[in-house]
């Protein structure tokens, strides 16, 4: 933070001057008092690295002081400051204030299309999970636009650029990525190694297969995150990790099945190409929300114009406030008209049919709810900023109409949502997989404990069927002595990042990012940090088909290679990059500013 | 284990503690307790006991109020605390033997729960009221002072903090203990250290009053010493967190000691008879 105030701490060091009284004030003295003023001092560069306590995520807090440490020893005084998961997101998301973050990014930007609203410089005063970095660069804002409107060969090349570019400019570090370690309990039933928890169609396979273990069919999840607990609103940016319950909640249009995007809400989607491309949607027949309204054509149009612009105002004049969560997937959509009851048509912004059907995706909302939102935030009464009720109401109880359905909760401590009776993914001829047509559970109840080994003992002593935050490894060992418990690893698609706030001094200069993330060693980090439940990468579309070859990992970051060697820093090297950066050493400390 | 089996064996354990302490109190005193001075010592301090049971309910009425207005408006100093005293705990950790912690653990959760209760029960039925409303007083300051320093400070304990150079060993040890401090308190509130406050609180008491028990004042001493090491020792408190502690705990005494005694009176009871001096800051503690 040092530099942000350099200029009036030199001002306040001139005055302190002038005032010791060792100092004649004459008109020459103050001349020379003002060409002092002008001349910034060098400041030692200090940073600041926010993240997650132990108890909240198993890994972050000790990769945050790893990187310290590397930075301290690179000569940069770093802080390394633990808080809370809501409060984390709301400084580091909403309101940028912060310098750097050790964070894992949604799952959602392994779609190279979702990049657009994770760095296009759009999107840098944006909120959420939208460049939270401030990201500015012209080359990747091209590279993004175009993506969309291409396909094939040039959709490739023009994403392996974007990736290059991102690689070497580094508006935010990808860490290491970790493998998703759960405990769960064996006779529950289920293939526990082919289930994925990270979606809610992960859960409703889950829910198709469980084998109770008592006459109550509940399926019973224990968590470290609460948040859960105290808001189920899907558009609530810092409360949102993968939305896997509120996805169970509330239905899309479409929801990716076995890796197919398969009509869900919507019994046929028909994709019309064209200039831009379009889609007849029809729903199904005879959905009802929650409170039994029936769901029709017009929520859906109703759920595409307030992720829009959640004040739903007319006028060119008013500000929108787009929901930050769906940002990427409602800027895809041009207009939604009504047809009738149960089909609507969708013309999608200019963008390639490839890339479009990820707008029908996002949680249809319940007109009748949410039209009653749209008005500026209030405590007690007083409007407070611009932000919508939609997008800050913690939605409880929440109205949705997917396979489960809200019961009770108790803040901070637990959840219950019940199985619908009748839902259309459980009637005959809907066409889904039987875990799916067939659930064997009633219900399912969440609850939080303090900390990932409470959960996992939570497990093994046959309270809860399974983890639902991943867990550390060090629970490892305590999973496999366990009886009855069941040790799942998965590779997750989740990668932990050290983000830069590029507004801030030096942070905002590519050269000095660049410099520091060679100053991580990410191999190191996942052997020693993570017990090897990881693998090293260089971007977030690792492991996908538009990840470019050269940037696979080979022994070593093959763009911004660790000064040293297994962990230990060649501290000369750094040195000397940074001195070739425009920076200077004083007693061991790196100086920016010029003097 | 779930929460119910914790909570059981807790007060199962304190209250056998409960029952050979007070055997060994009255064999050491030679004393029978009065029932009759059980009945004028719940009339005399009523009022007190009343502010600190309404002051411990909103306590958890307000917890989660608290915590929501701490991140509102409250300092994270986690830096800072980690800045002043570097790795204390972290080197304190490096004695660990299973057998300390399964010492420290149980002093944590019995033996605090002990500390705290035995003196009310203790004191209750001594023929003064004074040691009572004096604790009375005093453990409501701990708690109001110690609930506005968590609303005004945000703090991780060091277990929160060093991930490998601190383990949590409590909860690994003993995972199922969490179900039961989860359910009284947050993670982020560890400055100042309650347990050790009150503790000391007890310890400095039972060294005013040990005229009242003189059997409790060694107990005492020692089990506030063990509880405040075992925060440190349990990666749960940091070094700052006990200091601040015991601060409170001696603003706390001096100010319940002055109010019991301005309240019910000054003159040394009879069975103050056999007062002997004590030095260092006890002293100061003593009329």
């Amino acid at each position: 933070m040092g530099s942000e105030s350099s200029v009036p701490t030199d001002r306040r060091s001139v005055l302190a001057a002038l005032g010791s009284g060792a100092t004649v004030l004459s008109a020459g003295c103050l001349q020379r008092a003002r060409n002092l003023t002008g001349w910034r001092s060098t400041q030692p560069v200090t940073l600041r690295i926010k993240t997650l306590p132990t108890d909240a995520d198993p890994y972050a807090l000790a990769l945050a002081r790893e990187i310290a440490s590397w930075f301290r020893a690179a000569g940069i005084e770093t802080e390394v400051l633990p808080m809370a998961e809501q409060e984390l997101m709301r400084q580091s998301l909403l309101r940028t204030e912060f310098e750097m973050f050790v964070m894992r990014l949604p799952e959602k930007f392994r779609d190279p299309d979702a990049l657009t609203t994770l760095l296009h410089s759009r999107f840098a005063d944006a909120p959420g999970w939208q460049n939270p970095f401030g990201y500015t660069n012209l080359g990747a804002d091209e590279a993004l636009e175009r993506q969309r409107r291409a396909d094939g060969a040039e959709r490739r090349a023009t994403l392996e650029r974007l990736q290059r570019t991102v690689a070497r400019t580094q508006p935010f570090t990808l860490l290491t990525v970790p493998d998703d370690i759960r405990a769960a309990r064996t006779g529950a039933g289920p293939n526990w190694q082919v289930t994925d928890l990270r979606s809610p169609v992960g859960y409703l396979r889950l829910a198709g297969e469980y084998e109770s273990g008592s006459e109550e069919t509940v399926l019973r999840v224990v968590t470290t995150d609460r948040r859960a607990t105290t808001n189920l609103n899907p558009l609530a940016v810092e409360f949102r990790r993968g939305g896997a319950l509120t996805g169970l909640l509330y239905d899309p249009l479409a929801r990716s099945i076995e890796g197919e995007l398969t009509p869900w809400l919507a019994e046929s989607i028909d994709l019309v190409d064209g200039d831009p491309p379009s889609a007849r949607v029809t729903l199904r027949e005879d959905v009802r929300w929650h409170d039994d309204e029936a769901l029709t054509a017009a929520d859906v149009a109703f759920t595409y114009d307030l992720l829009a612009d959640t004040t739903l105002g007319d006028d060119e004049e008013d500000a929108e406030v787009p929901s930050p969560e769906f940002r990427g997937q409602s800027s895809l959509v041009d207009d939604v008209s009504v047809v009738d009851d149960r089909r609507l048509d969708v013309t999608f912004a200019d963008a390639d049919r490839a890339v479009v059907p990820r707008a029908l995706t996002v949680p249809i909302l319940p007109e009748h709810v949410w039209r009653d939102r749209t008005d500026t935030a209030a405590i007690g009464g007083i409007p407070v900023g611009t932000v919508t009720e939609a997008l800050v109401s913690n939605n409880i109880p929440p109205v949705g109409s997917g396979p489960f359905a809200y019961v009770r909760n108790t803040p901070r401590e637990s959840l219950r949502l019940e199985r619908v009776e009748g839902h259309f993914s459980a009637r005959e001829g809907a066409d889904f997989p039987d875990w799916i047509a067939d659930p064997a559970v009633d219900a399912l109840s969440v609850r939080v404990v303090g900390s990932d080994v409470t959960a996992v003992e939570t497990v093994a002593d046959g309270e809860a069927d399974v983890t639902g935050t991943a867990v550390g490894a060090a629970t490892v060992p305590r999973i496999g002595r366990a009886d009855g418990t069941e040790l799942v690893v998965r590779r997750s698609d989740r990668p932990y990042v050290l983000g830069y706030n590029t507004r801030r001094p030096h942070l905002d200069n590519p050269r000095f990012r660049n410099t520091l993330a060679r100053v991580v060693d990410e191999q190191h980090l996942g052997e020693h940090v993570l017990d090897g439940y990881a693998r090293p990468a260089v971007g977030p579309l690792q492991g996908t088909e538009w990840y470019p070859e050269d940037l696979e990992w080979d022994g070593g970051n093959p763009v911004v290679p660790f000064f040293g060697r297994d962990g230990e820093l060649n501290v000369e090297a750094v040195r000397e990059a940074f001195r070739e950066a425009g920076y200077q050493y004083e007693d061991g400390a790196l100086v920016g500013g010029s003097t | 284990m779930s929460l119910f089996t914790v909570l059981t064996d807790v007060v199962a354990v304190v209250l056998v503690l409960h029952l050979l302490s007070l055997g060994a109190v009255r064999r050491l005193t030679g004393r029978k307790f009065r029932r009759g001075s059980l009945r004028e010592n719940v009339r005399a301090v009523g009022p007190t006991a009343v502010v600190l049971g309404v002051l411990l309910l909103a306590n958890g009425a307000v917890r989660d109020v608290g915590v929501e207005l701490s991140w509102l408006i409250g300092v994270n100093i986690t830096g800072a605390i980690h800045a002043v005293e570097g790795t204390f705990v972290a080197d304190l950790q490096s004695i660990a033997s299973p057998e300390l912690t399964a010492y420290f653990s149980f002093v944590y959760v019995f033996g605090y729960v002990f500390l705290l209760t035995f003196p009310i029960v203790l004191y209750a039925l001594h023929d003064d009221a004074r040691p009572l409303a004096a604790t009375l007083v005093a453990y409501a300051l701990n708690y109001g002072i110690g609930l506005v320093c968590y609303v005004l400070f945000v703090a991780y304990g060091p277990r929160n903090f060093m991930p490998g150079a601190v383990e949590s060993l409590l909860f690994t040890n003993w995972p199922e203990v969490q179900h039961l401090t989860s359910q009284v308190n947050e993670n982020t509130n560890v400055f100042p250290s309650l347990h050790t406050s009150l503790s000391v609180t007890v310890a400095l008491l039972a060294a005013r009053y040990r005229s009242a028990a003189p059997g409790w004042l060694p107990i005492a001493t020692v089990g506030a010493t063990s509880v405040a090491v075992a925060t440190m020792y349990l990666g749960i408190h940091w070094l700052t967190d006990v200091l601040a502690g015991i601060v409170l705990a001696v603003f706390s005494v001096a100010v319940g000691a002055r109010v019991a005694e301005g309240r019910h009176g000054d003159e040394p009871s009879a069975t103050e008879t056999d007062r002997r001096p004590a030095g260092g800051v006890i002293e100061q503690f003593r009329r």
